[in-house]
């Protein structure tokens, strides 16, 4: 610890802590432009000069660590005469064209010049112009470099936290540009980091340009609707139209960073296609109609028919609230055990991933698992499902020493910070996991059950099995004996691919038991709360809080397989786009046509609501108030910001009244109520804080634990294990490609689909595959290509990504136009399929 | 590899050898590249030379960009003339000397003449204060300029 004194005031910081950081600590107001936080200090803007006594020069506080007994000076008559000059030369040159600037109002030069800056400047020289008009970077960004004042945060945060490097410094003194190679449009992750960070007009968003004045917007805090890292971001609306999300310096585990999805994928709020009546079928057709009607026609025909014979899917995209109310309207209203969150994963898979994953034993924070000696992650194309997740590895490792380890079929970004990367085929999770458990036993660990389980399994086998080489399963497995903390992430594969589970479940008791490891295993998941939906007991196995309840229900392929052999009568389905999403688009259609009676709430007509009886139409994220529950477990609350348009409802009002006609007192009313009744119900959840805490913290205290979910006494035991078993070896011969599903970085969904900023950025599907094999096919990207499986074929442009596993096709999961599910059959996120060169 | 590249491969090779990594070889390889190309680097030369260094084409283009040796995609005349316009040059007439130019040339500082045969730039300090003014016509110096030395030089580099 050091002492010293600032404006007279001694306070004592840390070793190596910086001026700028001390001086803010002790409540002293230093101006920045290049600092920040997460990135490479550079001391180059100088607004930040302090007097250090005894020292005839200022110095730069965003780069001087401090030492024992500096007496430091913050607003001497010297440094304000220097910030003042500081700000006359970034004039000089700054295009002052304020009135037509998105930014004003909000730029920081703007400020800083109004508080700190010469009252005149005194350069009379012509301004240098880099160019006339602004000019389009890419879909979403616009530039304006004539307002640059060179700090650089915008490369730097692209480089160091986003990891592309697509945004360089070129020129140089005051002719140097932020800019793209050549000026050439981005290929680039089409975040918008850059426009968050830059404190001038000079990056800006092009679907917000001329939109708006940042002192007519009303905003909301809120949380992303997109995949489950929990991004807390600023949605702000103007004259009912959303138009901007942002995030904020030091707010949320994200901080000031977003992905693509986050902040340009809002716009599906105010798409025109939204559903704002309700629609009933008559004579055949969907025509408009009333709230009463629709929801005495819901009444008539689910009180016909027995509640076992009723299915219930709702959103992981709804919130805990709405979730806990769907599955009390089914389990104590309805009478029907058949509650299930997904319409992609099989429900006893993913009871077995919760178990293995250790979800009930509280909340893990992503900040404690980058604090492990050794961090793997496996089954998850984590740079692409999780970008901020993505970036918050990349910054945290890069930083400390850590053994990081990355196992999947496709290449992604962050395989440049992996000690490791291991690329296995697709749907072996299991058999690496097993590959590492068995190396790791070579010394025979002491015997437990588990490993007992797998005796007879051969390394061989699984090493075989799983592509990977000998060698590198050594490397990982001693990777995890020298680490004494070691943290697995573990993503979606394993829903898809659910007998990878065992592995990963004995390798959670090896690691603790066996070689007395810290363990934690962060689930990495892609619906913002899938985790809450599961928390809160919409699933056939388990009630609120992971409680054990009475009789199972059937999970969504048990109700499809049911509804095609006339067991079950009717669904309700709350936004969830079975048809397009449900591994098997033939089956699911068919099933849901052999209903008797569907009611669908969804926000727009999709391929499931096209097939139901009533059609009621629900809100996005930005037009309610609820919690979501991230992948961590971190319990996280969304605002209200507008109204549903036209007759459109929010989903647990919609919920409310169906279950209201049939018993008056179903509730809570409102969303506060709901969520304490869930507080007495999950005893996770009776402890977790929902106080935002939004100030901008100049620390950087992401990590806000009292949000996380606690650990669930009660409920440890009663979890069914997967027993469905891998698949016999499916026929290779014609189909030399796997194909694998998932979220693309820009698209996730129905949301992203119906937002018009990501379809610009990739309007239809792309099929992926690796460099050798388009070497071997003779196509470079954008070539036009056939891929052909047992049972359906579609022609699309092709993606090579270079590093990918040679034999692995990838196609994301959303497009409506190539419905990936059509190549799946019966629940299986997985196929053979055949990709010939077209033309 | 394009062309270009080919040409100049075992120079660039002997070149690579010199440096710890390939980064750090990027101004020796620009520069081979611009002098193959004949005086100016193109798009591709900068993404070949992004690829073959395993670097990001934006970071080669910041550094071809920073030196004002390297031309980016504006192609030079046959001779490349810098006039030296620091303080000691400047002192002696500099900006006389580069007026004379201009006029000789009919161009601007920054432009090429009609015939591709020269362009003309000027330059920060090129180290020869002691025999300014003074300038560069692509390796060599002229020293002690004055305008009938000029005439002189042009018209051995064939200006009509």
């Amino acid at each position: 610890m050091v002492t010293v004194k600032i404006n007279g005031k001694e306070i004592t910081v840390a070793d190596n802590t910086l001026i700028l950081e001390a001086a803010r600590d002790a409540g002293c107001e230093v101006p920045t432009f290049c600092y920040q936080a997460d990135l490479m200090g550079l001391g180059s803007c100088r607004m930040c000069l302090v007097e250090i006594e005894g020292q005839k020069k200022l110095q730069p506080s965003c780069i001087t660590p401090v030492l024992h007994g500096m007496s430091i000076l913050t607003d001497s008559s010297t440094v304000t005469a220097a910030r003042a000059g500081v700000l006359e030369f970034l004039l000089a040159n700054h295009a002052m064209d304020c009135p037509v600037c998105d930014k004003a109002g909000e730029c920081e030069l703007q400020d800083m010049v109004y508080k700190y800056g010469p009252a005149k400047g005194a350069h009379a020289e012509t301004k240098f112009k880099f160019h006339e008009k602004d000019y389009v970077l890419s879909p979403v960004i616009i530039k304006n470099s004539n307002r640059c004042v060179q700090c650089t945060k915008c490369v730097r945060v692209c480089r160091e936290v986003v990891g592309v490097g697509v945004l360089g410094s070129v020129g140089r003194g005051d002719h140097q540009e932020e800019t793209s190679f050549l000026k050439g449009l981005l290929d680039c992750d089409q975040d918008g980091n850059c426009i968050e960070v830059c404190p001038v007009g000079c990056f800006m968003r092009l679907p917000y340009r001329y939109k708006a004045r940042q002192w007519d917007l009303k905003s909301a805090d809120t949380v992303c609707p997109y995949c489950a890292t929990g991004c807390r971001m600023v949605i702000e609306e103007r004259d009912g139209v959303v138009v901007r999300a942002r995030a904020q310096h030091g707010v949320g585990v994200n901080s000031e960073t977003l992905c693509s999805r986050g902040r340009f994928g809002f716009d599906f709020i105010g798409n025109a296609e939204r559903l704002t009546t309700p629609l009933v079928r008559k004579d055949g057709v969907l025509v408009p109609s009333t709230w009463e009607e629709a929801v005495a026609v819901i009444k008539e025909n689910l009180s016909a028919f027995e509640g076992s014979r009723i299915g219930g899917v709702a959103s992981p995209r709804l919130t805990n609230e709405e979730l806990y109310l769907f599955q009390k309207l089914f389990r104590e209203v309805l009478g029907s055990p058949n509650v299930d969150s997904s319409a992609r994963w099989d429900s006893s898979g993913v009871e077995a991933f919760i178990k293995a994953a250790g979800m009930n034993e509280g909340g893990v924070s992503v900040f404690d698992c980058m604090d492990s000696d050794a961090v793997f992650i496996i089954g998850s194309q984590v740079s692409e499902e999780n970008p901020v997740t993505d970036y918050i590895i990349r910054r945290i490792s890069s930083g400390r020493r850590m053994n990081l380890v990355i196992a999947s079929p496709r290449a992604m970004k962050l395989d440049s910070s992996a000690q490791t990367v291991v690329r296995h085929n697709p749907a072996t999770e299991g058999a690496l996991l097993k590959a590492i458990i068995l190396t790791l036993n070579e010394n025979k660990l002491s015997v437990s059950a588990g490993i007992n389980a797998i005796k007879e399994t051969k390394l061989t086998d699984c090493v075989a099995s799983s592509g990977v080489s000998l060698e590198v399963i050594k490397r990982i497995a001693d990777g995890l004996k020298n680490a004494e903390s070691i943290s697995i992430l573990v993503g979606t594969e394993f829903l898809r691919f659910p007998e990878g589970i065992d592995g990963l479940d004995l390798l959670k008791d090896v690691c603790r038991k066996s070689l007395g490891k810290k363990l934690r295993i962060l689930p990495l998941l892609d619906r913002c709360n899938q985790r809450g939906a599961w928390e809160m007991g919409v699933h056939p196995g388990f009630g609120t809080g992971y409680r054990a309840i009475a009789g199972r229900g059937m999970g969504t392929h048990a109700m499809l397989e049911a509804a095609t052999r006339r067991g079950l009568d009717a669904m309700y389905v709350a936004g969830v786009d079975i048809a397009s999403m449900y591994p098997d688009a033939g089956h699911a259609r068919e099933a849901l046509s052999a209903l008797k009676f569907l009611v669908v709430q969804d926000m727009f007509l999709t391929d499931t609501t096209r097939l139901a009886d009533v059609v009621l139409p629900s809100s996005a994220f930005a037009e309610k108030d609820g919690a979501f529950t991230n992948q961590e477990g971190r319990v996280q609350t969304i605002a209200r910001l507008k109204n549903p348009p036209g007759k459109a409802k929010r989903d647990g009002d919609i919920i409310r009244a169906i279950g209201q006609s049939f018993e008056r007192s179903f509730g809570p009313d409102n969303a506060s109520l709901v969520f304490d009744e869930i507080r007495r119900e999950a005893e996770m959840y009776k402890e977790v804080s929902l106080v935002f805490n939004n100030k901008r913290n100049i620390d950087n205290k992401l990590d806000n634990k009292e949000a996380l979910v606690k650990a669930s006494s009660a409920l440890a035991r009663g979890f069914s294990a997967w027993n469905g078993g891998a698949p016999s070896s499916e026929e290779t011969g014609d189909y030399p490609f796997t194909l694998m599903t998932g979220n693309h970085l820009f698209h996730s969904g129905a949301l992203s689909s119906n937002s018009a900023s990501l379809s610009g950025l990739l309007r239809a599907a792309v099929v992926e595959i690796s460099n050798e094999d388009a070497d071997e096919m003779g196509v470079k990207s954008g070539s036009l290509v056939r891929v052909k499986g047992m049972t359906h074929e579609s022609d699309m442009k092709v993606i090579v990504r270079r590093g990918s596993k040679k034999g692995v096709a990838f196609i994301a999961e959303n497009f409506a136009d190539t419905p990936v599910n059509r190549f799946f059959s019966r629940g299986r996120s997985g196929a053979r399929v055949s990709i010939t060169r077209l033309g | 590899m394009s062309e270009i590249f080919s040409k100049v491969k075992n120079e660039i090779a002997a070149v690579l050898d010199k440096y710890p990594n390939g980064r750090s070889a990027v101004m020796d390889v620009l520069r081979i590249a611009q002098e193959a190309n004949g005086g100016h680097l193109t798009k591709e030369a900068l993404g070949e030379i992004a690829a073959l260094l395993d670097m990001r084409p934006v970071e080669v283009n910041a550094a071809a960009a920073f030196y004002t040796m390297y031309r980016i995609q504006k192609p030079a005349g046959r001779h490349h003339i810098w006039v030296c316009r620091n303080i000691s040059c400047s002192l002696l007439g500099a900006e006389h000397i580069i007026a004379y130019l201009e006029r000789a040339l009919r161009i601007k500082t920054g432009e090429t003449t009609a015939d591709d045969k020269f362009t003309l730039s000027t330059a920060e300090c090129l180290g020869s204060c002691g025999t300014a003014p003074m300038m560069q016509i692509d390796d060599d110096y002229y020293e002690n300029l004055t305008e009938s030395k000029i005439d002189e030089i042009l018209a051995e580099k064939g200006l009509k």
